[in-house]
């Protein structure tokens, strides 16, 4: 897919590569408990990053800390040139960082186009007023954001069911309807967490698939959270291990898993737990 | 898979061919007939009080519409909503008695809608549920208590007597001329309504109420998306009192009570959280089974049915008489299919 | 009262105020232990007080039973409707559907509402007045046996439900419950039993606290409401999910609402104890507001 939106259409892209993101003595703390302690590495911009780990490793909770639905306890983040620091949900969205869920998080009494389209919050839209009463800037705006959702809906195979019920869906259908909505506004730093968690192995390789095409036609930094040791060797190109909160080893993927300690910390735990 | 979307973006750009499916002209048409029938049937069938009766629906159903963007869309369960009608309404009623005519008055009636609209809104931001409940019906109560201390100026208790409106040669105590007055108002908030679905802005309003979570997550601003919902419905619903007002010809604090504001939402439920007809259906419910059981010389049945209403609609069929036409209409769409398949 | 000095007249006025506080706080207990197990509010409550009253008032002054049985019939009328509204609507609300609970019992408080009108009528009547015109002077503060009789019941009630849920085992699975009903099941706990009970006890308290108040002022359709709301008030400021302290705000804004009255006359109670609310629920520290939020992002 070339581009569907104009550099001036996507706001915090500018055009420069996208931004690595750099975690310095990061630590994270719910109360008493420690979900990341002093954790220091970065994310290279403009590569597709796994971060792998067992349960309670801590990823989820690095991808809340980037995306600014957690608070941090100490440390610093900092987005290319910027320190994210306090930086609010809104304001990250804005310098081009989107991010997805675990758990699914849709409109399920609302079509499948109407949960894309809302991921276009990110692009500049026209002001309330304006959208309620300007209509001919209004109208632009809406063919703008329905072309980047029909594209997005089709380069996922979804264009079809634009017009359903969310509820109607597979699940399946649904994980990627979610991941549709991150992508639309083509953001420059993508955050997926578990994104092929409950899609089957061909459900995989075709997320797999299209993630590497996004990613080529539209360069970002892709930070993948995932259990697929496969899934994470065919996509990334960097890797980041994480075990009880702290980091374990990053590089390429032969590199981390070729390592002992990822070996123990990850596999030895996976393979104990039933999958 | 993509590439049709893009060439076509790139064979004709700032024009791209609608990338959503048109609505076939024929359907199109055929909707305009059905509200173009709806819409004169009331003057034809009806003369004398009935018309008024209908030309209170429109004004009900624009405070619906109200609700049904704050509380349908937006997910803001607000018990005032009828106190903001009243708002309307004796914002109107004073400025006549003091002489101002009807553009002053609908001036007047926006500019107090959107500062009592903010004044109740930016307090009940953090609150959900419950809390926010309690907190509109208290506000509520201040204005019910509000009119009966305020005799001289809004009639108190005993109610008071609009002054009819007069529009060109329309007279607002005139049936027909009441029905054609309300019937630009309802048109507009009508309009209003269905455009918003389309907006940015009215998307935001549905993720609010679905996933806060999601909404932080692409950059909604949650609370301003709030407040929007709650001035628009503050501003439907004060235009919708002041038209209530004339129409009626009488206003007193029971039209704008708590019991008002529940029916509200007897409205909005019945026909369906979220859509524009049901918001129509809800409001065309409320206005005229009350007048019909009176008619039959049962009002008590009609509180009772109201009740049962809204706890089995809004248990049972969440998507009100809208959903439940649509399910019904696919399932035998799909039987038809079903069966020629069988047949052939 | 009369030719009592200011200091009494004060001290009378605190007095009586405690006595309704004391009627919110029976009624708020209700609210908190459906809340505890359910997580969810009904708006129908005052209304199943109301109907335990205004039932046995029609038992006893229409049909002509004996005041005994009427009340008995009345009270068991009360925990059935209770539970019918569990049972019947607040267990089917499906997950995920937050303030459904709130739009349901309106809709049952409507219902039930114009039931009672049409089998008795929407008039107002006088209630058995349970010792309210026997009075007595204690320490320059009038007291009826009625007052007693109040704060008596109340203090009971709330030290009973105390020791039951500190003391026993049913507290304890209460308790769990509360703190997370799934983790309580997979314990052992019979959930749905538990949270039956607690709704039938819920409508024995409503019915307690309706009867009481009934005795004070006197009987109609509406007449729980105002008591209700401020039950929930109390419970907002105080807080849901704990014991001790929405109680006492319970008692203290009877007292916050009589003393308002006695000062700015009986117009001002109504936005005296409004905008009270309006006022803490807004500016309350965000960390009270917040009921639950969304577990995991």
């Amino acid at each position: 897919m070339t581009a569907t939106l104009t550099p001036a259409e996507r706001p915090g892209a500018d055009d420069a590569a996208p931004p690595t993101i750099a975690v310095t003595g990061l630590s994270v703390r719910y109360g008493g408990f420690y979900a990341i302690k002093d954790l220091t590495t970065a994310l290279p911009g403009g590569e597709i990053v796994g971060v792998i780990g067992p349960n309670g490793a801590g990823k989820s909770t690095l991808l809340n800390a980037i995306s600014g639905f957690t608070p941090l306890t100490e440390g610093t983040i900092t987005l290319g040139e910027r320190d994210l620091g306090t930086a609010s949900t809104a304001q990250r969205v804005r310098a081009g960082l989107v991010r997805g869920f675990q758990t699914v998080r849709l409109m399920e009494r609302e079509s499948v186009l109407t949960n894309v389209l809302v991921g276009t919050q990110r692009l500049p839209q026209p002001d309330p007023v304006s959208q309620l009463f300007a209509l001919p800037r209004q109208w632009r705006a809406r063919r703008r954001d329905l072309a980047a959702a029909m594209a997005v809906l089709d380069l996922l195979g979804l264009g079809a069911d634009a017009e359903r019920r969310v509820d109607e869906l597979p699940f399946a259908s649904r994980r990627l309807v979610e991941v549709a909505r991150v992508l639309v506004s083509e953001p420059s730093v993508i955050l997926l967490d578990e994104p092929a968690a409950g899609l089957d192995r061909s459900g995989r390789r075709d997320l797999a698939s299209v993630l590497v095409r996004v990613h080529r036609d539209h360069p970002s930094t892709l930070v993948v959270v995932e259990h697929d040791v496969d899934l994470v060797k065919s996509l990334c190109s960097h890797v980041i291990a994480l075990a009880s909160g702290a980091l374990v080893c990053s590089g390429t993927p032969a590199e981390v898993f070729g390592d002992p300690r990822v070996q123990q910390a990850y596999f030895g735990r996976i393979l104990d737990a039933p999958a | 898979m993509s590439a049709g979307v893009s060439d076509r973006m790139t064979a004709a750009p700032g024009q791209a061919a609608p990338a959503r499916p048109r609505k076939s002209t024929r359907s199109v048409a055929v909707r305009t007939a059905v509200i173009v029938v709806l819409v004169a049937a009331p003057p034809l069938i009806f003369s004398g009080y009935w018309l008024f009766v209908a030309a209170q629906v429109l004004a009900f159903g624009i405070a619906t519409l109200g609700l049904e963007i704050l509380y349908g869309r937006t997910g803001q369960l607000s018990l005032a909503h009828a106190s903001f009608m009243g708002v309307g309404a004796y914002t109107g009623y004073v400025l006549s008695q003091h002489g101002y005519g009807v553009p002053a008055q609908l001036g007047a009636v926006l500019v107090v809608a959107l500062v009592t609209g903010a004044i109740v809104a930016v307090p009940t931001l953090r609150l959900s549920g419950l809390r926010l409940a309690l907190v509109t019906l208290a506000v509520g109560e201040l204005f019910a208590w509000l009119l009966t201390n305020t005799t001289g100026l809004t009639g108190g208790t005993q109610g008071a007597a609009v002054a009819p409106v007069v529009i060109g040669s329309l007279d607002s105590s005139v049936p027909l001329y009441a029905y054609l007055i309300a019937l630009v108002p309802a048109a507009l908030a009508t309009l209003l309504a269905v455009h918003l679905g389309r907006t940015q802005l009215g998307r935001r309003m549905l993720l609010v109420r679905d996933s806060e979570t999601a909404a932080r997550s692409v950059g909604v601003a949650i609370a301003r998306t709030k407040i929007i919902a709650f001035l628009l419905s503050a501003v439907f619903a004060g235009f919708a009192g002041w038209l209530y007002s004339v129409v009626a010809g009488f206003i007193s604090p029971a039209d704008f009570n708590l019991f008002a504001s529940v029916y509200l939402f007897v409205a909005v439920i019945l026909g369906g959280a979220g859509s524009v007809v049901g918001a129509w259906l809800g409001a065309a419910y409320v206005v005229f089974m009350p007048q019909l059981f009176t008619l039959m010389g049962q009002p008590n049945l009609y509180p009772l049915i109201g009740g049962a209403i809204l706890a089995v609609v809004a248990l049972l069929i969440p998507d009100g008489m809208v959903g439940l036409a649509r399910r019904l209409l696919t399932r035998a769409q799909r039987r038809r299919v079903t069966a020629t398949e069988v047949a052939a | 009262m009369q030719g009592a000095s200011n200091g009494n007249d004060l001290l009378q006025v605190i007095f009586s105020g405690l006595v309704t506080g004391c009627l919110y706080a029976v009624v708020l207990l209700g609210v908190l232990i459906v809340f505890q197990v359910s997580k969810s509010m009904n708006f129908a409550y005052g209304q199943v007080g109301m109907v335990a009253t205004l039932g046995g008032w029609f038992g006893y002054s229409v049909l002509g039973l004996p005041v005994w049985l009427a009340l008995l019939i009345g009270v068991v009328l009360a925990v059935l409707v209770n539970s019918v509204i569990d049972f019947a609507a607040i267990r089917r609300i499906p997950e995920g559907r937050p303030g459904l609970d709130l739009v349901v019992t309106l809709g049952i408080f409507l219902l039930l509402t114009a039931v009672m009108q049409q089998i008795v009528d929407a008039n107002s009547h006088t209630f058995l007045s349970l010792g309210a015109d026997t009075h007595r002077q204690v320490g320059g503060v009038v007291v009826s046996v009625n007052d007693g009789l109040v704060i008596g019941l109340t203090v009971a009630v709330v030290c009973v439900a105390r020791l039951l849920l500190t003391r026993t085992t049913l507290g304890t699975s209460l308790r769990a419950s509360a703190e997370d009903a799934t983790i309580a099941e997979s314990a052992g706990v019979n959930v749905r039993r538990l949270r039956t009970g607690t709704w039938a006890v819920a409508g024995l308290l409503a019915a307690v606290a309706g009867i009481l108040v009934a005795s004070r002022l006197a009987v109609d359709a509406f007449y729980m409401t105002p008591v209700l709301i401020k039950a929930f008030i109390a419970g907002m400021i105080g807080g849901l999910d704990r014991f001790w302290p929405p109680l006492i705000v319970a008692v203290l804004l009877g007292v916050y609402e009589s003393c308002v009255v006695f000062l700015f006359g009986a117009n001002a109670g109504t936005p005296a104890v409004f905008l009270l609310i309006i006022i803490a629920l807004a500016l309350m520290p965000k960390r009270f507001v917040n009921e639950r939020n969304e577990v995991r992002a």
